[in-house]
Protein backbone atom coordinates (compact mmCIF):
# COMPACT_ATOMS: atom_id res chain seq x y z
CA UNK A 1 0.00 0.00 0.00
CA UNK A 2 1.33 3.45 -0.92
CA UNK A 3 0.84 6.69 1.39
CA UNK A 4 -2.18 8.57 2.21
CA UNK A 5 -5.47 7.80 4.53
CA UNK A 6 -7.20 4.53 3.30
CA UNK A 7 -10.41 6.25 1.82
CA UNK A 8 -9.48 9.64 0.66
CA UNK A 9 -13.13 11.54 -1.09
CA UNK A 10 -13.25 14.88 -2.42
CA UNK A 11 -16.14 16.40 -4.08
CA UNK A 12 -17.65 12.83 -5.27
CA UNK A 13 -20.89 12.93 -7.27
CA UNK A 14 -22.78 10.97 -9.16
CA UNK A 15 -25.60 11.40 -11.32
CA UNK A 16 -26.67 8.29 -13.40
CA UNK A 17 -27.72 8.20 -16.94
CA UNK A 18 -31.66 9.42 -17.08
CA UNK A 19 -30.84 12.10 -14.20
CA UNK A 20 -31.30 10.34 -10.95
CA UNK A 21 -28.38 12.37 -8.67
CA UNK A 22 -27.41 9.67 -6.20
CA UNK A 23 -23.97 11.38 -4.40
CA UNK A 24 -24.23 15.06 -4.54
CA UNK A 25 -21.10 16.32 -3.55
CA UNK A 26 -19.40 14.79 -0.49
CA UNK A 27 -16.06 14.53 1.21
CA UNK A 28 -14.55 12.83 3.67
CA UNK A 29 -11.69 10.80 4.39
CA UNK A 30 -10.96 7.51 6.34
CA UNK A 31 -7.09 6.94 8.40
CA UNK A 32 -5.74 3.43 7.94
CA UNK A 33 -6.68 0.94 10.54
CA UNK A 34 -9.79 3.00 11.27
CA UNK A 35 -13.62 1.15 11.83
CA UNK A 36 -15.69 3.74 9.72
CA UNK A 37 -19.45 3.84 9.35
CA UNK A 38 -21.49 5.24 6.71
CA UNK A 39 -25.00 5.57 8.04
CA UNK A 40 -28.15 6.66 5.84
CA UNK A 41 -31.62 5.30 4.85
CA UNK A 42 -32.08 3.15 1.68
CA UNK A 43 -31.49 5.30 -1.51
CA UNK A 44 -29.41 7.88 0.85
CA UNK A 45 -26.26 7.01 -2.10
CA UNK A 46 -24.34 4.31 0.32
CA UNK A 47 -24.23 1.88 -2.06
CA UNK A 48 -23.44 4.14 -5.31
CA UNK A 49 -21.10 5.64 -2.60
CA UNK A 50 -18.99 2.24 -1.93
CA UNK A 51 -19.63 1.13 -5.82
CA UNK A 52 -17.55 4.25 -6.94
CA UNK A 53 -15.20 3.43 -4.02
CA UNK A 54 -14.56 -0.05 -5.25
CA UNK A 55 -14.14 0.68 -8.80
CA UNK A 56 -17.55 -0.84 -10.15
CA UNK A 57 -19.25 2.57 -11.15
CA UNK A 58 -17.69 5.58 -13.17
CA UNK A 59 -18.21 8.32 -10.95
CA UNK A 60 -19.36 12.18 -12.46
CA UNK A 61 -16.96 14.33 -10.56
CA UNK A 62 -14.83 14.44 -7.66
CA UNK A 63 -11.68 13.15 -6.81
CA UNK A 64 -11.50 9.67 -5.36
CA UNK A 65 -8.50 7.66 -3.63
CA UNK A 66 -8.00 4.36 -2.21
CA UNK A 67 -5.60 2.97 -0.43
CA UNK A 68 -3.49 5.92 -1.79
CA UNK A 69 -4.18 5.10 -5.28
CA UNK A 70 -6.58 7.06 -7.50
CA UNK A 71 -9.76 4.81 -8.75
CA UNK A 72 -9.69 5.59 -12.13
CA UNK A 73 -6.25 5.71 -13.18
CA UNK A 74 -5.10 2.88 -11.40
CA UNK A 75 -8.19 0.84 -11.11
CA UNK A 76 -6.15 -2.30 -10.81
CA UNK A 77 -4.03 -1.60 -7.92
CA UNK A 78 -7.03 -0.82 -6.28
CA UNK A 79 -8.69 -3.77 -6.49
CA UNK A 80 -5.47 -5.46 -4.92
CA UNK A 81 -5.58 -3.75 -2.39
CA UNK A 82 -8.91 -3.91 -1.39
CA UNK A 83 -11.61 -6.29 -0.12
CA UNK A 84 -14.91 -5.95 -0.96
CA UNK A 85 -18.61 -7.90 -0.55
CA UNK A 86 -21.59 -6.43 -1.71
CA UNK A 87 -25.39 -6.16 -0.88
CA UNK A 88 -25.81 -8.04 -3.67
CA UNK A 89 -23.99 -10.55 -2.61
CA UNK A 90 -22.99 -12.20 -5.95
CA UNK A 91 -22.31 -15.61 -4.53
CA UNK A 92 -21.55 -18.57 -6.53
CA UNK A 93 -24.42 -20.89 -5.91
CA UNK A 94 -23.48 -24.29 -7.93
CA UNK A 95 -19.96 -24.06 -6.90
CA UNK A 96 -18.49 -25.56 -3.08
CA UNK A 97 -17.75 -22.91 -0.42
CA UNK A 98 -14.39 -24.07 -0.53
CA UNK A 99 -13.92 -24.02 -4.36
CA UNK A 100 -15.29 -20.45 -4.40
CA UNK A 101 -12.80 -19.19 -1.90
CA UNK A 102 -10.06 -20.83 -3.43
CA UNK A 103 -11.36 -18.84 -7.06
CA UNK A 104 -11.48 -15.81 -5.18
CA UNK A 105 -7.89 -16.05 -4.28
CA UNK A 106 -6.59 -17.54 -7.68
CA UNK A 107 -8.43 -14.28 -8.87
CA UNK A 108 -6.28 -12.53 -7.04
CA UNK A 109 -3.05 -13.75 -7.93
CA UNK A 110 -2.47 -16.12 -4.80
CA UNK A 111 -0.91 -19.31 -6.01
CA UNK A 112 -3.09 -22.92 -5.56
CA UNK A 113 -1.14 -23.64 -2.67
CA UNK A 114 -1.40 -20.43 -1.31
CA UNK A 115 -4.98 -20.24 -1.94
CA UNK A 116 -6.27 -23.92 -0.69
CA UNK A 117 -4.58 -22.71 2.92
CA UNK A 118 -5.54 -19.37 3.09
CA UNK A 119 -9.52 -20.69 2.12
CA UNK A 120 -9.19 -23.30 5.17
CA UNK A 121 -8.04 -20.95 7.74
CA UNK A 122 -10.60 -18.15 6.45
CA UNK A 123 -13.22 -21.19 7.01
CA UNK A 124 -11.89 -21.89 10.18
CA UNK A 125 -12.28 -18.39 11.09
CA UNK A 126 -15.83 -17.61 9.58
CA UNK A 127 -17.14 -21.17 11.01
CA UNK A 128 -18.11 -23.02 8.01
CA UNK A 129 -15.26 -25.45 7.59
CA UNK A 130 -18.15 -27.88 8.25
CA UNK A 131 -20.07 -26.97 5.29
CA UNK A 132 -17.21 -26.08 3.55
CA UNK A 133 -17.63 -28.94 0.74
CA UNK A 134 -21.45 -28.17 0.11
CA UNK A 135 -22.78 -26.08 -2.45
CA UNK A 136 -23.04 -22.29 -1.56
CA UNK A 137 -26.83 -22.59 -2.76
CA UNK A 138 -27.22 -24.26 0.44
CA UNK A 139 -26.13 -21.61 2.81
CA UNK A 140 -28.58 -20.08 5.20
CA UNK A 141 -28.40 -16.03 4.89
CA UNK A 142 -25.95 -16.17 7.95
CA UNK A 143 -23.23 -18.40 6.13
CA UNK A 144 -23.59 -16.95 2.91
CA UNK A 145 -22.47 -13.56 4.18
CA UNK A 146 -19.86 -15.14 6.14
CA UNK A 147 -18.79 -16.89 3.23
CA UNK A 148 -18.91 -13.44 1.20
CA UNK A 149 -17.00 -12.06 4.09
CA UNK A 150 -14.16 -14.61 3.59
CA UNK A 151 -13.91 -14.36 -0.16
CA UNK A 152 -13.45 -10.38 -0.04
CA UNK A 153 -10.60 -11.30 2.85
CA UNK A 154 -8.85 -13.88 0.90
CA UNK A 155 -6.10 -11.91 -0.71
CA UNK A 156 -5.00 -10.03 2.69
CA UNK A 157 -6.44 -6.93 1.95
CA UNK A 158 -5.73 -3.63 3.80
CA UNK A 159 -9.03 -1.72 3.16
CA UNK A 160 -12.65 -3.91 3.76
CA UNK A 161 -15.56 -2.37 2.11
CA UNK A 162 -18.94 -3.75 3.43
CA UNK A 163 -22.13 -2.64 2.35
CA UNK A 164 -24.77 -3.52 5.07
CA UNK A 165 -23.20 -6.73 5.93
CA UNK A 166 -25.63 -7.80 8.54
CA UNK A 167 -28.96 -6.65 6.21
CA UNK A 168 -31.39 -9.44 6.54
CA UNK A 169 -29.42 -11.25 9.11
CA UNK A 170 -31.26 -12.93 12.70
CA UNK A 171 -29.89 -11.22 15.90
CA UNK A 172 -27.18 -14.33 16.22
CA UNK A 173 -25.64 -14.39 13.01
CA UNK A 174 -25.27 -10.36 13.30
CA UNK A 175 -23.14 -10.23 16.63
CA UNK A 176 -21.35 -13.41 14.93
CA UNK A 177 -20.57 -11.16 11.69
CA UNK A 178 -19.68 -7.74 14.11
CA UNK A 179 -17.22 -10.34 16.08
CA UNK A 180 -15.74 -11.02 12.71
CA UNK A 181 -15.18 -7.42 12.01
CA UNK A 182 -14.33 -6.19 15.51
CA UNK A 183 -11.06 -8.91 15.25
CA UNK A 184 -10.16 -8.08 11.73
CA UNK A 185 -10.02 -4.25 12.30
CA UNK A 186 -7.82 -5.90 15.65
CA UNK A 187 -5.74 -6.58 13.48
CA UNK A 188 -5.18 -3.39 11.51
CA UNK A 189 -7.59 -3.84 8.53
CA UNK A 190 -8.78 -0.45 7.65
CA UNK A 191 -13.09 -1.54 7.24
CA UNK A 192 -15.46 0.67 5.80
CA UNK A 193 -18.99 0.03 6.60
CA UNK A 194 -22.08 0.97 5.01
CA UNK A 195 -25.23 0.32 7.24
CA UNK A 196 -29.09 1.44 8.05
CA UNK A 197 -28.70 0.18 11.24
CA UNK A 198 -27.90 2.57 14.28
CA UNK A 199 -27.20 -0.05 16.78
CA UNK A 200 -24.74 -1.36 14.45
CA UNK A 201 -22.97 1.86 13.82
CA UNK A 202 -22.55 2.51 17.04
CA UNK A 203 -21.41 -0.64 18.20
CA UNK A 204 -18.67 -1.19 15.46
CA UNK A 205 -17.61 2.59 14.32
CA UNK A 206 -15.17 4.69 15.81
CA UNK A 207 -16.29 7.45 13.20
CA UNK A 208 -19.47 7.67 11.10
CA UNK A 209 -20.55 9.67 8.15
CA UNK A 210 -24.09 10.12 8.17
CA UNK A 211 -25.77 10.58 4.42
CA UNK A 212 -29.06 11.49 3.61
CA UNK A 213 -30.29 12.44 -0.11
CA UNK A 214 -26.91 11.71 -1.60
CA UNK A 215 -25.60 14.57 1.12
CA UNK A 216 -23.43 14.00 4.14
CA UNK A 217 -25.47 15.50 7.22
CA UNK A 218 -22.79 14.98 9.68
CA UNK A 219 -19.61 13.20 10.73
CA UNK A 220 -17.82 12.42 13.59
CA UNK A 221 -17.56 9.43 16.32
CA UNK A 222 -20.80 8.17 17.99
CA UNK A 223 -20.20 9.44 21.37
CA UNK A 224 -19.33 12.54 19.53
CA UNK A 225 -22.62 13.22 17.58
CA UNK A 226 -24.82 12.17 20.21
CA UNK A 227 -23.11 15.14 22.58
CA UNK A 228 -24.22 17.45 19.72
CA UNK A 229 -27.29 16.63 19.79
CA UNK A 230 -27.37 18.26 23.17
CA UNK A 231 -29.54 17.35 26.52
CA UNK A 232 -32.63 14.96 26.49
CA UNK A 233 -34.87 13.16 24.04
CA UNK A 234 -38.78 13.40 25.40
CA UNK A 235 -40.62 11.13 23.49
CA UNK A 236 -44.19 11.13 23.56
CA UNK A 237 -46.70 8.58 22.18
CA UNK A 238 -50.36 9.51 22.15
CA UNK A 239 -53.63 8.66 20.60
CA UNK A 240 -54.91 10.47 17.89
CA UNK A 241 -56.92 9.50 14.57
CA UNK A 242 -56.99 11.51 11.29
CA UNK A 243 -59.80 13.77 12.56
CA UNK A 244 -56.98 14.89 14.96
CA UNK A 245 -54.55 16.52 12.83
CA UNK A 246 -55.35 20.28 13.99
CA UNK A 247 -54.97 19.37 17.76
CA UNK A 248 -51.59 17.54 17.21
CA UNK A 249 -50.08 20.49 15.25
CA UNK A 250 -51.29 22.76 17.97
CA UNK A 251 -49.76 20.16 20.45
CA UNK A 252 -46.63 20.54 18.44
CA UNK A 253 -46.59 24.04 18.40
CA UNK A 254 -47.06 24.33 21.85
CA UNK A 255 -44.26 21.92 22.52
CA UNK A 256 -41.49 24.01 20.35
CA UNK A 257 -42.74 26.96 22.26
CA UNK A 258 -41.69 25.79 25.37
CA UNK A 259 -38.27 26.75 27.39
CA UNK A 260 -35.42 24.34 26.91
CA UNK A 261 -37.24 22.26 23.83
CA UNK A 262 -34.18 22.59 21.07
CA UNK A 263 -36.28 20.61 18.81
CA UNK A 264 -39.57 19.03 18.75
CA UNK A 265 -40.47 16.49 15.50
CA UNK A 266 -43.60 13.85 14.82
CA UNK A 267 -42.43 10.91 14.04
CA UNK A 268 -43.13 7.18 14.43
CA UNK A 269 -46.32 7.72 16.00
CA UNK A 270 -45.52 9.95 18.38
CA UNK A 271 -43.71 13.22 19.26
CA UNK A 272 -39.94 13.20 19.84
CA UNK A 273 -38.58 16.27 21.62
CA UNK A 274 -34.87 17.18 22.36
CA UNK A 275 -34.82 19.21 25.72
CA UNK A 276 -32.04 20.56 27.85
CA UNK A 277 -33.60 18.98 30.76
CA UNK A 278 -36.04 15.52 30.55
CA UNK A 279 -37.17 15.92 33.56
CA UNK A 280 -37.97 19.66 33.77
CA UNK A 281 -39.39 19.37 30.68
CA UNK A 282 -41.95 16.66 30.59
CA UNK A 283 -44.75 17.76 32.75
CA UNK A 284 -44.64 21.25 30.74
CA UNK A 285 -45.04 19.00 27.61
CA UNK A 286 -48.11 16.80 29.32
CA UNK A 287 -50.10 19.66 29.97
CA UNK A 288 -49.40 21.18 26.39
CA UNK A 289 -51.22 17.87 25.08
CA UNK A 290 -53.91 18.25 27.75
CA UNK A 291 -54.15 21.66 26.27
CA UNK A 292 -54.30 20.64 22.96
CA UNK A 293 -57.28 17.78 23.88
CA UNK A 294 -54.70 14.68 22.98
CA UNK A 295 -54.57 11.78 25.94
CA UNK A 296 -51.13 10.69 26.10
CA UNK A 297 -50.61 6.77 26.36
CA UNK A 298 -46.72 6.39 27.24
CA UNK A 299 -44.22 8.97 28.23
CA UNK A 300 -40.38 8.40 28.13
CA UNK A 301 -37.12 10.58 28.65
CA UNK A 302 -33.86 8.72 27.37
CA UNK A 303 -30.29 9.94 26.88
CA UNK A 304 -29.82 10.26 22.74
CA UNK A 305 -29.38 7.44 20.37
CA UNK A 306 -27.33 7.66 16.95
CA UNK A 307 -31.33 7.51 16.18
CA UNK A 308 -31.89 10.99 17.67
CA UNK A 309 -29.04 12.34 15.46
CA UNK A 310 -30.31 11.37 12.37
CA UNK A 311 -33.51 12.76 13.26
CA UNK A 312 -31.25 15.89 14.47
CA UNK A 313 -30.35 16.38 11.36
CA UNK A 314 -32.64 15.17 8.29
CA UNK A 315 -35.89 15.92 10.54
CA UNK A 316 -36.95 12.27 10.04
CA UNK A 317 -36.37 9.01 11.66
CA UNK A 318 -34.55 6.49 9.43
CA UNK A 319 -36.95 3.85 9.04
CA UNK A 320 -39.52 6.39 8.09
CA UNK A 321 -37.47 7.70 5.49
CA UNK A 322 -36.73 5.03 2.88
CA UNK A 323 -36.23 6.68 -0.20
CA UNK A 324 -36.74 4.18 -2.67
CA UNK A 325 -40.01 2.84 -1.92
CA UNK A 326 -41.61 1.08 0.87
CA UNK A 327 -40.41 -2.73 1.95
CA UNK A 328 -42.46 -4.31 -0.13
CA UNK A 329 -40.19 -3.04 -3.16
CA UNK A 330 -37.58 -3.46 -1.74
CA UNK A 331 -38.02 -7.05 -1.45
CA UNK A 332 -39.32 -7.40 -4.66
CA UNK A 333 -36.24 -5.52 -6.41
CA UNK A 334 -33.68 -8.21 -4.24
CA UNK A 335 -35.93 -11.09 -5.82
CA UNK A 336 -35.72 -9.82 -9.66
CA UNK A 337 -32.07 -9.26 -8.70
CA UNK A 338 -32.05 -5.85 -10.14
CA UNK A 339 -29.62 -3.71 -8.62
CA UNK A 340 -30.73 -1.26 -5.54
CA UNK A 341 -28.24 1.56 -6.22
CA UNK B 1 0.50 -15.08 -20.12
CA UNK B 2 -1.65 -13.79 -16.83
CA UNK B 3 -5.05 -13.65 -19.41
CA UNK B 4 -4.31 -17.37 -20.27
CA UNK B 5 -4.10 -18.05 -16.97
CA UNK B 6 -7.08 -15.79 -15.29
CA UNK B 7 -9.02 -17.19 -18.44
CA UNK B 8 -8.36 -20.47 -17.41
CA UNK B 9 -9.83 -20.16 -13.90
CA UNK B 10 -12.72 -18.76 -14.67
CA UNK B 11 -13.14 -21.16 -17.76
CA UNK B 12 -12.74 -23.84 -15.12
CA UNK B 13 -15.55 -22.39 -12.70
CA UNK B 14 -17.91 -22.21 -15.58
CA UNK B 15 -17.00 -25.84 -16.70
CA UNK B 16 -17.95 -26.86 -13.19
CA UNK B 17 -20.88 -24.46 -12.87
CA UNK B 18 -22.23 -26.11 -15.86
CA UNK B 19 -21.03 -29.89 -15.16
CA UNK B 20 -23.26 -29.19 -11.62
CA UNK B 21 -26.62 -28.86 -13.78
CA UNK B 22 -26.73 -32.55 -15.72
CA UNK B 23 -30.32 -32.33 -16.94
CA UNK B 24 -28.80 -29.14 -19.02
CA UNK B 25 -26.79 -31.82 -20.76
CA UNK B 26 -29.20 -34.43 -20.44
CA UNK B 27 -31.75 -31.67 -22.23
CA UNK B 28 -29.22 -31.04 -25.01
CA UNK B 29 -28.77 -34.39 -25.98
CA UNK B 30 -32.56 -35.93 -25.84
CA UNK B 31 -33.50 -32.83 -27.98
CA UNK B 32 -30.94 -33.61 -30.79
CA UNK B 33 -32.02 -37.30 -30.44
CA UNK B 34 -35.97 -36.14 -30.83
CA UNK B 35 -34.81 -34.17 -33.94
CA UNK B 36 -33.58 -37.45 -36.05
CA UNK B 37 -37.01 -39.52 -34.88
CA UNK B 38 -39.41 -36.67 -35.24
CA UNK B 39 -38.27 -34.91 -38.25
CA UNK B 40 -35.96 -38.16 -39.55
CA UNK B 41 -38.31 -40.54 -39.61
CA UNK B 42 -41.49 -39.08 -41.55
CA UNK B 43 -39.66 -37.34 -43.98
CA UNK B 44 -37.32 -40.04 -44.97
CA UNK B 45 -39.05 -40.64 -47.96
CA UNK B 46 -38.02 -37.56 -49.72
CA UNK B 47 -34.90 -38.74 -50.74
CA UNK B 48 -37.06 -40.35 -53.49
CA UNK B 49 -37.24 -36.58 -55.24
CA UNK B 50 -35.40 -36.54 -58.20
CA UNK B 51 -32.01 -34.45 -57.56
CA UNK B 52 -31.82 -35.49 -53.87
CA UNK B 53 -28.38 -35.81 -52.78
CA UNK B 54 -28.43 -38.41 -50.43
CA UNK B 55 -30.01 -41.94 -50.29
CA UNK B 56 -30.65 -42.15 -46.22
CA UNK B 57 -32.13 -39.32 -45.39
CA UNK B 58 -30.71 -39.13 -41.61
CA UNK B 59 -27.65 -38.43 -43.06
CA UNK B 60 -28.65 -35.45 -45.01
CA UNK B 61 -30.54 -34.03 -41.39
CA UNK B 62 -27.52 -34.78 -39.38
CA UNK B 63 -25.81 -32.09 -40.29
CA UNK B 64 -28.75 -29.70 -39.68
CA UNK B 65 -29.22 -31.04 -36.34
CA UNK B 66 -25.53 -30.32 -35.48
CA UNK B 67 -25.79 -27.25 -36.49
CA UNK B 68 -29.20 -26.13 -35.43
CA UNK B 69 -27.82 -27.31 -31.73
CA UNK B 70 -24.48 -25.21 -32.29
CA UNK B 71 -26.84 -22.08 -33.03
CA UNK B 72 -29.26 -22.75 -30.58
CA UNK B 73 -26.23 -22.50 -28.00
CA UNK B 74 -26.11 -18.90 -28.22
CA UNK B 75 -29.24 -18.95 -26.49
CA UNK B 76 -28.21 -20.76 -23.60
CA UNK B 77 -24.92 -18.88 -23.21
CA UNK B 78 -26.93 -15.57 -22.90
CA UNK B 79 -28.82 -17.20 -19.83
CA UNK B 80 -25.57 -18.11 -18.18
CA UNK B 81 -24.34 -14.71 -18.55
CA UNK B 82 -27.38 -13.36 -17.51
CA UNK B 83 -27.99 -15.84 -14.81
CA UNK B 84 -23.70 -14.49 -13.07
CA UNK B 85 -25.29 -10.80 -13.79
CA UNK B 86 -28.37 -10.68 -11.60
CA UNK B 87 -26.85 -12.97 -8.85
CA UNK B 88 -24.46 -10.12 -8.71
CA UNK B 89 -21.36 -12.95 -9.63
CA UNK B 90 -19.89 -10.76 -12.78
CA UNK B 91 -19.92 -7.60 -10.37
CA UNK B 92 -17.42 -10.40 -7.93
CA UNK B 93 -15.16 -11.02 -11.06
CA UNK B 94 -14.89 -7.35 -12.02
CA UNK B 95 -14.18 -6.16 -8.52
CA UNK B 96 -11.47 -8.43 -8.68
CA UNK B 97 -8.22 -7.82 -10.43
CA UNK B 98 -8.61 -9.50 -12.91
CA UNK B 99 -8.22 -8.74 -16.75
CA UNK B 100 -11.37 -7.99 -18.21
CA UNK B 101 -10.41 -9.64 -21.65
CA UNK B 102 -10.08 -12.93 -19.24
CA UNK B 103 -13.36 -12.66 -17.87
CA UNK B 104 -15.08 -12.37 -21.90
CA UNK B 105 -12.43 -15.24 -22.91
CA UNK B 106 -13.48 -17.43 -19.91
CA UNK B 107 -17.01 -17.39 -20.45
CA UNK B 108 -16.60 -17.50 -25.01
CA UNK B 109 -14.70 -20.76 -24.25
CA UNK B 110 -17.55 -22.32 -22.27
CA UNK B 111 -19.88 -21.59 -24.92
CA UNK B 112 -17.44 -23.56 -27.56
CA UNK B 113 -16.93 -26.21 -24.81
CA UNK B 114 -20.38 -26.66 -24.39
CA UNK B 115 -21.14 -26.83 -28.57
CA UNK B 116 -18.38 -29.54 -29.09
CA UNK B 117 -19.20 -31.73 -26.40
CA UNK B 118 -22.98 -31.45 -27.56
CA UNK B 119 -21.94 -32.32 -30.87
CA UNK B 120 -20.14 -35.03 -30.19
CA UNK B 121 -23.09 -36.75 -28.26
CA UNK B 122 -25.09 -36.12 -31.97
CA UNK B 123 -22.43 -37.91 -33.64
CA UNK B 124 -22.56 -40.82 -31.35
CA UNK B 125 -26.21 -40.81 -32.13
CA UNK B 126 -26.20 -40.61 -35.62
CA UNK B 127 -23.69 -42.98 -36.07
CA UNK B 128 -25.94 -45.81 -34.14
CA UNK B 129 -29.01 -44.88 -35.94
CA UNK B 130 -26.63 -45.82 -38.81
CA UNK B 131 -25.37 -42.79 -40.21
CA UNK B 132 -22.07 -43.07 -41.84
CA UNK B 133 -19.51 -39.83 -42.09
CA UNK B 134 -18.24 -40.19 -45.38
CA UNK B 135 -15.19 -37.66 -44.67
CA UNK B 136 -14.11 -40.33 -41.97
CA UNK B 137 -12.54 -39.56 -38.86
CA UNK B 138 -10.90 -36.85 -40.06
CA UNK B 139 -14.25 -35.33 -41.03
CA UNK B 140 -15.99 -35.75 -37.63
CA UNK B 141 -12.94 -34.27 -36.07
CA UNK B 142 -13.35 -31.01 -38.72
CA UNK B 143 -17.09 -31.51 -37.88
CA UNK B 144 -16.03 -31.10 -33.83
CA UNK B 145 -13.45 -27.82 -34.19
CA UNK B 146 -16.08 -26.16 -36.99
CA UNK B 147 -18.72 -26.48 -34.48
CA UNK B 148 -16.54 -25.37 -31.36
CA UNK B 149 -16.17 -22.48 -33.33
CA UNK B 150 -19.56 -21.53 -34.49
CA UNK B 151 -19.87 -22.02 -30.72
CA UNK B 152 -18.03 -19.42 -29.16
CA UNK B 153 -19.43 -16.94 -32.57
CA UNK B 154 -22.88 -17.51 -31.24
CA UNK B 155 -22.03 -17.32 -27.78
CA UNK B 156 -20.98 -13.85 -28.63
CA UNK B 157 -24.79 -12.99 -29.89
CA UNK B 158 -25.79 -14.80 -26.92
CA UNK B 159 -23.57 -12.60 -24.23
CA UNK B 160 -24.84 -9.49 -26.62
CA UNK B 161 -27.90 -10.25 -25.98
CA UNK B 162 -28.04 -10.56 -22.45
CA UNK B 163 -25.60 -7.76 -21.92
CA UNK B 164 -27.90 -5.33 -24.11
CA UNK B 165 -31.08 -5.90 -22.35
CA UNK B 166 -30.18 -7.48 -18.98
CA UNK B 167 -33.82 -8.34 -19.43
CA UNK B 168 -34.96 -12.21 -18.37
CA UNK B 169 -37.86 -12.21 -20.35
CA UNK B 170 -35.65 -11.14 -23.67
CA UNK B 171 -33.00 -13.45 -22.60
CA UNK B 172 -35.23 -16.64 -22.26
CA UNK B 173 -36.75 -16.09 -25.66
CA UNK B 174 -33.39 -15.33 -27.86
CA UNK B 175 -33.90 -18.65 -28.89
CA UNK B 176 -36.48 -16.68 -31.49
CA UNK B 177 -33.18 -14.57 -32.91
CA UNK B 178 -31.47 -17.92 -33.50
CA UNK B 179 -34.63 -19.70 -34.96
CA UNK B 180 -34.43 -17.96 -38.87
CA UNK B 181 -30.52 -18.73 -38.40
CA UNK B 182 -31.33 -22.03 -38.36
CA UNK B 183 -34.15 -22.79 -39.87
CA UNK B 184 -33.62 -20.30 -43.15
CA UNK B 185 -31.41 -23.21 -44.90
CA UNK B 186 -31.39 -26.30 -46.64
CA UNK B 187 -31.97 -28.13 -43.04
CA UNK B 188 -34.55 -30.04 -44.59
CA UNK B 189 -33.65 -29.75 -47.93
CA UNK B 190 -31.13 -29.04 -50.54
CA UNK B 191 -31.21 -25.37 -51.66
CA UNK B 192 -31.51 -26.26 -55.20
CA UNK B 193 -35.11 -28.07 -54.60
CA UNK B 194 -36.13 -25.47 -52.33
CA UNK B 195 -38.32 -22.28 -54.34
CA UNK B 196 -39.01 -18.63 -54.54
CA UNK B 197 -38.33 -16.17 -51.85
CA UNK B 198 -37.28 -19.01 -49.09
CA UNK B 199 -34.50 -19.95 -51.58
CA UNK B 200 -33.23 -16.49 -51.85
CA UNK B 201 -33.14 -15.85 -48.08
CA UNK B 202 -31.77 -19.18 -47.81
CA UNK B 203 -28.54 -17.93 -49.96
CA UNK B 204 -28.16 -14.50 -47.64
CA UNK B 205 -27.78 -16.67 -44.74
CA UNK B 206 -24.81 -17.20 -43.50
CA UNK B 207 -25.22 -20.11 -41.25
CA UNK B 208 -26.49 -22.20 -45.24
CA UNK B 209 -23.26 -22.14 -45.83
CA UNK B 210 -21.58 -23.68 -42.69
CA UNK B 211 -24.23 -26.27 -43.11
CA UNK B 212 -23.37 -26.83 -45.95
CA UNK B 213 -19.93 -27.92 -45.38
CA UNK B 214 -21.05 -29.81 -42.33
CA UNK B 215 -23.42 -31.36 -44.54
CA UNK B 216 -20.70 -32.35 -47.46
CA UNK B 217 -18.42 -33.78 -44.97
CA UNK B 218 -20.93 -36.20 -43.60
CA UNK B 219 -22.63 -37.64 -47.12
CA UNK B 220 -19.92 -37.04 -49.73
CA UNK B 221 -16.44 -36.67 -48.17
CA UNK B 222 -13.98 -33.74 -48.86
CA UNK B 223 -15.99 -32.27 -51.78
CA UNK B 224 -13.77 -28.91 -51.23
CA UNK B 225 -16.61 -26.84 -53.46
CA UNK B 226 -18.80 -27.10 -50.94
CA UNK B 227 -17.02 -27.54 -47.81
CA UNK B 228 -13.85 -24.10 -48.44
CA UNK B 229 -16.81 -21.63 -48.63
CA UNK B 230 -18.36 -22.83 -45.38
CA UNK B 231 -15.06 -22.44 -43.66
CA UNK B 232 -14.35 -19.08 -44.73
CA UNK B 233 -17.86 -17.79 -43.77
CA UNK B 234 -17.29 -19.74 -40.08
CA UNK B 235 -13.73 -17.64 -39.97
CA UNK B 236 -15.47 -14.30 -40.72
CA UNK B 237 -18.65 -14.59 -38.52
CA UNK B 238 -16.37 -16.05 -35.77
CA UNK B 239 -13.88 -12.66 -35.53
CA UNK B 240 -16.87 -10.36 -36.47
CA UNK B 241 -18.83 -11.79 -33.31
CA UNK B 242 -15.83 -11.71 -30.82
CA UNK B 243 -15.21 -8.39 -32.09
CA UNK B 244 -18.22 -7.23 -31.34
CA UNK B 245 -18.72 -9.38 -27.92
CA UNK B 246 -15.43 -7.72 -27.19
CA UNK B 247 -16.46 -4.18 -27.70
CA UNK B 248 -19.93 -4.52 -26.03
CA UNK B 249 -18.29 -6.44 -23.08
CA UNK B 250 -15.83 -3.10 -22.84
CA UNK B 251 -18.92 -0.88 -23.09
CA UNK B 252 -20.85 -2.69 -20.31
CA UNK B 253 -18.20 -2.92 -18.10
CA UNK B 254 -16.52 0.23 -18.16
Amino acid sequence: MTNGPAVLVDGLGKTYPGGVRAVDGISFAVERGEFFGFLGPNGAGKTTTIKILATLLPKSEGRVEVAGLDVIREPKAVRQAIGVALQEVGLDDLSKGRDFLELQGLLYGLSRAEARMRAGELLELVGLSSVADRKVGSYSGGMRRRIDLAGALMHNPGVLFLDEPTTGLDPQSRIAVWEHLEELNAQGVTIFLTTQHMDEADRLCRRLAIIDHGRLVAEGSPAALKAGVGGDIVHVAFDADDSAEDRVAAALAAVRALPGVRQADLAAGGLTATVSDGGAAAPAIMSAFQDAGLSIANLSITRPSLDDVFLQHTGRQIRDSDADGDAEDRMWSQWMGVNRR
Amino acid sequence: MLVLRESYFIYVRNLKTWLAQPWMIVAAVLSSAFMFLFFGEPLRGITALPGFPADDYQAFLAAMVIVMAVVFSGSDMAMVLLTDMMSGYVDKLLLSPVNRFSILLGTLLIGGTRAMAQVLAIILVATAIGVRFEGGVLGILAVIVGATLLGVAMGCVGLIVAMRTRSVQVTVNSWLLFMPLAFLTSAFMPRDLLTGWFQVAVGLNPIEYIMVAVRAVIIEGWVWDSILPGIWVLLATTVVLVGAATYEYRRATN
